[in-house]
């Protein structure tokens, strides 16, 4: 926890306990997202709520990050936190903007899926774009749709435009006061609505500061035997997910350097095998 | 039958010649009119299906419309789409003008876009 000495608002960085475990940071890499539903009281969505009704801050709500109850029950969540601490490391940077995707509903219009602008395809996980829900999020009030696993598969805005349903979409269903942390490259958009209200969504953005180390929750795994399937098989050339999921990982474990693409049956794909080398396993992770 | 340009410039045609005779009548003109609507232009519907691979049999992965000069989304469940694969719109008539671009699967460590893209038409 940070020395309060300064407030939760005038906090640019923040560092408290990893709550992830391996299990959690594989799936990340290879969902590309993770949810925590309901984790801000209901007091502070309702607090939210009346704060963005003040027209002239609706859509860029940047006063908020000048509020201590704010940063301290959402940006700092507890919950979420110590997730963010888990994947980017001691001392992330607390967001410097926030953005409030405000529709009236119902909206018979789906957005365009897309990738956030500026995204950058990469296995170095140095930040995590973050969604917080301050109303109940039913799918008639179109919460996010996303593809888990996109985050893999490189893709630019401009060339979504046409893109309509997509198999293994998901809505981001939740209720009032979840929050979920995402890759940013993931693809998303927002989708039809039927409901009679407002739909709000509040989105802000962490950076990594520290160099990436396995210093969550450490699980007693076999890094061997590590299943980096995941929701995009099917959406590349055999495989491939599981490569690039794998590469996330070494890169949070702070060895990516290891990392050999040896090509055929090579670590990290799983198969019943002799006994052997493992090629392509970079057994320096053991001592991540 | 369709009703052709060339048929509504002829009964233009006619009706200019009375004009200028000064004895054109409202049957002529509702003519030219009645042909006109007639004439209801083609529209080119589009179906865009990205399926798992070039083959036309393999499994849509997404799907989008543009009907009547409308984008459309197929249902939510894909169970529900209108067409599991490239071949089943075929067989529906739908006609492919455009093929999946093969230079973005030549590099298998660098996967790009959804699928492999189908374009097909229709002309309503």
């Amino acid at each position: 926890m940070p020395a309060r000495s300064v407030s939760f608002s005038e906090l640019e960085t923040y560092d408290c306990d990893p709550t992830l475990t391996d299990t959690d940071v594989i799936r990340m890499c290879t969902h590309g997202y993770m949810m925590f539903e309901g984790v801000v009281p209901g007091e502070i969505n309702q607090r939210v709520l009346e704060f963005t009704k003040n027209a002239a801050i609706q859509h860029e709500p940047l006063e908020l990050r000048s509020e201590d109850w704010f940063v301290e029950h959402v940006l700092l969540n507890p919950a979420v936190a110590g997730a963010i601490r888990s994947l980017l490391g001691a001392h992330f940077h607390v967001p410097v903007a926030i953005s409030n995707h405000r529709y009236q509903c119902p909206h018979q219009r789906p957005q365009e899926w897309h990738v956030d602008g500026a995204s950058k395809f990469t296995p170095e996980l140095d930040n995590l774009q973050v969604f917080y829900y301050p109303q109940d999020s039913p799918v008639e009030v179109g919460p996010t749709e996303l593809l888990p696993g996109s985050h893999l598969i490189r893709n630019a805005h401009r060339a979504m435009c046409h893109i309509g349903r997509i198999r293994g979409s998901v809505h981001t269903v939740a209720p009032a006061g979840s929050i979920f942390l995402t890759i940013y490259n993931i693809w998303h958009r927002r989708p039809s609505s039927t409901a009679t209200c407002l739909r709000q969504a509040l989105k802000y953005f962490y950076w990594r500061t520290a160099a990436p180390k396995r210093d969550w929750i450490r699980e007693n795994i076999d890094f061997t035997r590590i299943d980096f399937n995941g929701p995009a098989q099917g959406l590349t050339a055999d495989f491939q997910e599981c490569f690039r999921a794998s590469q996330i990982y070494m890169y949070l474990c702070g060895k990516l350097d290891a990392y050999k693409f040896m090509g055929g049956q090579c670590w990290p794909l799983q198969s019943n095998r002799k006994d052997g080398p493992f090629w392509g396993y970079p057994k320096e992770i053991e001592d991540a | 039958m369709a009703v052709t340009l060339d048929v509504v410039e002829k009964q233009a045609d006619l009706c200019l010649d009375a004009f200028h005779k000064q004895n054109l009548s409202k049957e002529a003109l509702s003519k030219l009119c009645d042909l006109i609507h007639a004439m209801n232009p083609q529209k080119q519907d589009l179906l865009y299906i990205q399926a798992h691979d070039t083959n036309p049999k393999s499994q849509a992965m997404g799907m989008s419309m543009v009907v009547n000069g409308q984008f459309e989304e197929p249902p939510l469940d894909p169970q529900d789409w209108p067409y599991q694969s490239v071949l089943e719109a075929i067989d529906d008539g739908w006609r492919v003008i455009s093929f999946p671009d093969l230079s973005l699967l030549m590099y298998e460590d660098n996967p790009l876009g959804l699928g492999c893209e189908f374009i097909l038409e229709k002309i309503t």
